[in-house]
């Protein structure tokens, strides 16, 4: 049986505190599911409002679902292959996902159960709220740029709220589009 | 003390897999400064103890081996690193 004496055990645990201190994991590495979320998103609110006013035919509808299909396709994809390929996959990181997938997966049923309850851009609301709770979320966990840009797309909510109908699908969209797809875009430049 | 982690790389590849989901083996042999062949012994005797999981795959045609710790590794660090603190305050 092996034995362990004082100097050992002290050996021991400081490099113990040393691998601890140095993976400490980092929070978010998909900077690319925020840029795909974010367009697809204000694209969609977009499209609904240019179609309930008239502007585009009402043909133009069948878009959304290829756009969300598409943005749905490309995240189980991209999931895939960042499984495979990234080296550490964090705890944190685990658990950011689970809130995402669930916080989205809740935007959705919302959107396509509920739609019809609510008037004006309530499913659109719905979908920037979600997008501020996944990065407030995250700011949570101590990234600025999310902070800022959580905070973006609820001032982006509170201004929809109080603009006009003929511009508030606008006001929400630019909180998602500069908020949710900035975020990302952000992360993409800053990765190492 | 837990036999099995008083080798300190297999101690260090516990610390290692500690905060992280899975970390591959390439990753694991880079951070601790060992060679493959001495990684792949250790790794074989923390499997065989149901400390780590292990899980293979391919890509783009090229073996992936990455590691995630268990709740048996986990419980065993835990006990190991407190048992170790008990010496180091009875020695001083």
């Amino acid at each position: 049986m092996e034995r362990i004496d004082a100097v050992q055990a002290r050996d021991h645990i400081e490099m113990v505190e040393r691998i601890l201190a140095q993976t400490q994991p980092r929070l978010c590495a998909g900077g690319e599911f925020f840029v795909v979320w974010g367009v697809a998103s204000a694209f969609v609110t977009v499209i609904a409002k240019l179609v309930s006013q008239g502007i585009l035919a009402g043909i133009w509808l069948w878009t959304i679902p290829i756009v969300l299909c598409a943005g749905a396709l490309f995240s189980i994809v991209r999931g895939r292959q960042l499984r495979k390929t990234v080296t550490r996959t964090s705890l944190v990181q685990r658990e950011f996902f689970n809130v995402l997938w669930l916080t989205l997966g809740l935007a959705f049923i919302v959107n396509v159960a509920v739609y019809n309850i609510f008037s004006g851009i309530a499913a659109a609301a719905i979908w920037s709220v979600a997008e501020a709770i996944v990065l407030l979320n995250i700011g949570m966990h101590g990234n600025r740029r999310a902070q800022v840009a959580g905070v973006l797309v609820v001032a982006s909510l509170v201004a929809a709220n109080f603009a006009s109908t003929g511009v508030n699908a606008y006001v929400l969209a630019a909180g998602m589009l500069a908020g949710y797809g900035g975020f990302g875009l952000s992360e993409l430049l800053a990765r190492d | 003390m837990d036999e099995l982690l008083l080798s300190k790389v297999r101690l260090g590849v516990v610390a290692e897999l500690l905060n992280y989901d899975w970390v591959t083996f390439s990753e694991l042999a880079r951070s601790l400064d060992v060679s493959n062949g001495n990684l792949g012994a250790h790794m074989s005797k923390l499997v065989e103890a149901d400390y780590v999981e292990e899980d293979k795959s391919f890509v783009n045609r090229r073996p992936l081996t990455r590691y995630r710790l268990t709740k048996r590794g986990r419980d065993a660090f835990a006990t190991h690193v407190s048992q170790l603190q008990s010496l180091l305050k009875a020695a001083t």
